[in-house]
């Protein structure tokens, strides 16, 4: 295409600067829909994943091959005779992309008050470390999270801590079967109460120092159940937990599971949004076809006359066809960066401020997953590029039907009609 | 023999079952061995029991767990834990759980035996199996008891109405856990079963074996055995 045929074809598109302008209007708004919906769902998919796995799960977690789905406490990494952990967490560490990891002891047992008892998980963290990698100690509502000061100290859902009616500062008997058969038991302070939104957290969860926690199962330092991993990207979870499986197995039977087959039903529902996503973007697609199409075949429509008259002129079908395909690439283009100009102070705001869901809804749980109040948006460049791709490319062919329209005119007619 | 006089005799058996293990009052020394995949351990306990519904629990070894105390009145079931010093309620559900990590559930050790309250009883099987006399009761569930199995079939001797063994079904109709009885003694002038064995089907290798080490029947104990404040000492 020659340079004179685009700058012939920009003037064009300026002749009739309202049609243009409307033109451009349709395919901006088009764009400026799209990103905002791309946006806002990136950022849901972004908050559910954060809130499903900083809670408790992590990114990644390192388990004995054995280890799930019975959870056995005598699944320990390294078996029975246990592991070097400061070694394991060295090698894990050593992978670039890992931010932070922690480990973690896991037991079940009857928590009990002087006048109700109930069942939960005791969880066994390092409180240092563990803050890197979960958020469970921004979500203590009384109280203080676990501190290495304090061994005897626990902390619990807000629920549970209902349910026996204790308060902090109460003391409560943690009754389990210890690794040896014998029945672990021990006196501790809640230290701290904690409200995450989640049930299952909520109402069955306890947790304490690891090292105590180990005491109370009668298991040596050795011997703990899992590392949580949490990386600096966590879209690469799933690659990075290949290679550190393998990276680990040289020297310990272990297996290494990223968070979506940690927690397939919050995988599924990730999946289920990008679905969400795609749906959406298809009908605000249509949409803007629609506008597209209509004002690209008008555009044509209106100048039968003035394309017979280039026609009669000398100018051949072909090059009819390519002034008209070029005049909408023009269009696309600047209507492109139109809505590109208008979109990217929204997105910012999105991704910064958020969108207020309003007072009231507190939050909102969905799949294992707590919904705050505001609906934060992330930037999702490849959406927008897609986007942006098949506006161009619904632009070109809505205007390549006129176009091969317009160059089948005979010139005589054309200049006939008004 | 008519269908309900057969019943009446399966229920005469399942009675005379239970009286073995219940008297006005009774206190028992008794060795649990519990071998399970991840280790292996004796627990001697001694259990005072008064009436139906009054039980007492302690475990006197392993280190441990000594001093560690149950008490069970009517369906409330305290533990007093030697190491925290205190005394905790349990949740109702736990006495269906296993006990101590064995093969028999809390209330396998001290409900006695209210088979004939929970159980429609009827007698299936009547001769001899590997050279001894028997007689199999077949027990189902009535519909209002709360009980965990969909059957039991009880094998007693016809000489003597000792049991021999009692197999647990579950709803489907599937054997879970077998408990044979053996080493017959006469413990303060009754004769007893005193070696319990109780196998569960799912685990091979399993079992935990009970050993009656003495016992008395029809001595006297205070109901204050019975009081909270005595459950520490």
């Amino acid at each position: 295409m020659s340079g004179q045929l685009l700058r012939l074809a920009w003037r064009n598109l300026w002749r009739n600067p309202r049609r243009t302008l409307i033109a451009m209007a349709a395919i901006g708004f088009g764009y400026v829909m799209l990103l905002f919906v791309a946006c806002l769902m990136a950022g849901l998919r972004q908050q559910m994943i954060e809130s499903g796995t900083g809670l408790v799960l992590s990114d990644i977690e390192v388990h004995a091959p054995a280890y799930y789905p019975n959870r056995s406490i005598h699944q320990t990494l390294g078996e029975r005779k246990g592991t070097n952990v400061s070694v394991l967490l060295a090698a894990i560490a050593a992978d670039p992309r890992v931010y932070a990891a922690t480990p973690r002891v896991y037991g079940y047992g009857l928590v009990s008050a002087p006048h109700q008892s109930a069942g939960a998980e005791i969880l066994g963290v390092v409180p240092n470390p563990e803050q890197k990698v979960t958020a469970l100690h921004t979500r203590i509502i009384k109280g203080n999270y676990l501190s290495e000061r304090m061994p005897k100290g626990i902390v619990m859902g807000d629920k549970l801590a209902t349910t026996i009616g204790v308060e902090v500062g109460s003391e409560i008997v943690l009754l389990t079967q210890a690794a040896d058969g014998s029945m672990g038991n021990d006196l501790y302070t809640v230290m701290g109460i904690f409200h995450t939104g989640l049930d299952e957290m909520d109402q069955g969860l306890v947790l304490m120092c690891l090292s105590s926690l180990q005491e109370l199962l009668r298991l040596p330092p050795v011997r703990i159940h899992e590392i949580g991993i949490k990386l600096h990207d966590i879209t690469e979870a799933t690659t990075a937990a290949r290679a550190l499986e393998v990276h680990l197995k040289k020297s310990l039977p272990v297996r290494v599971r990223a968070w979506p087959e940690l927690a397939p039903e919050l995988a599924d529902y990730v999946q289920f949004n990008r679905s969400i996503t795609f749906i959406l973007f298809s009908i605000f697609f249509l949409l803007a076809i629609i506008g597209i199409v209509n004002t690209m075949l008008m555009a044509v429509i209106e100048r039968t006359r003035e394309l017979g008259m280039l026609m009669a002129v000398g100018m051949r079908p072909v090059q009819v066809v390519r002034l008209i395909l070029a005049e909408a690439a023009g269009l696309a283009g600047a209507s492109l960066v139109l809505g590109g100009a208008i979109g990217v102070p929204i997105l910012w705001y999105l991704q910064v401020h958020g969108l207020d869901l309003g007072s009231s809804i507190d939050e909102f749980s969905l799949a294992g997953v707590v919904v705050g109040r505001h609906w934060y948006g992330r930037q999702d460049f490849f959406a927008y590029g897609q986007a942006a791709l098949g506006l161009a490319v619904t632009a070109l062919t809505s205007a390549l039907y006129p176009a091969l329209r317009a160059a089948r005119f005979r010139p005589a007619e054309a200049l006939r009609k008004v | 023999m008519t269908q309900a006089a057969d019943d009446q005799r399966a229920r005469e058996i399942v009675d005379r079952v239970a009286r073995l293990s219940t008297s006005k009052s009774s206190i028992a020394t008794v060795e649990m061995q519990i071998t399970n995949e991840n280790w292996q351990r004796n627990i001697s306990v001694q259990i005072w029991a008064l009436g139906e519904d009054k039980v007492r629990v302690r475990i006197g070894s392993p280190r441990e767990d000594a001093g560690t105390g149950v008490l069970k009145v009517g369906s409330d079931i305290w533990y007093y834990l030697p190491k925290a010093d205190r005394t905790i309620k349990m949740p109702p559900a736990m006495t269906m759980t296993s006990w101590m990590g064995s093969h028999f559930t809390l209330d396998d050790l001290v409900k006695a035996s209210h088979l004939a309250r929970d159980y429609f009883t009827a007698l299936s099987f009547e001769g001899e199996r590997n050279g001894v006399e028997v007689a199999e009761i077949t027990l189902t569930p009535r519909p209002e008891a709360v009980v965990v199995w969909g059957k039991i079939l009880l094998e007693v001797r016809r000489a003597d109405y000792m049991p021999t063994r009692q197999r647990y079904y579950d709803e489907d109709g599937k054997l879970v856990r077998e408990l044979t009885f053996s080493e017959y003694k006469t413990l303060s002038g009754k004769l007893i079963p005193t070696r319990l064995v109780m196998r569960p089907l799912d685990k091979a290798g399993e079992q935990t074996t009970i050993l009656y080490k003495n016992i008395l029947f029809d001595v006297a104990i205070s109901e204050e055995m019975f009081s909270l404040n005595n459950l520490k000492r």
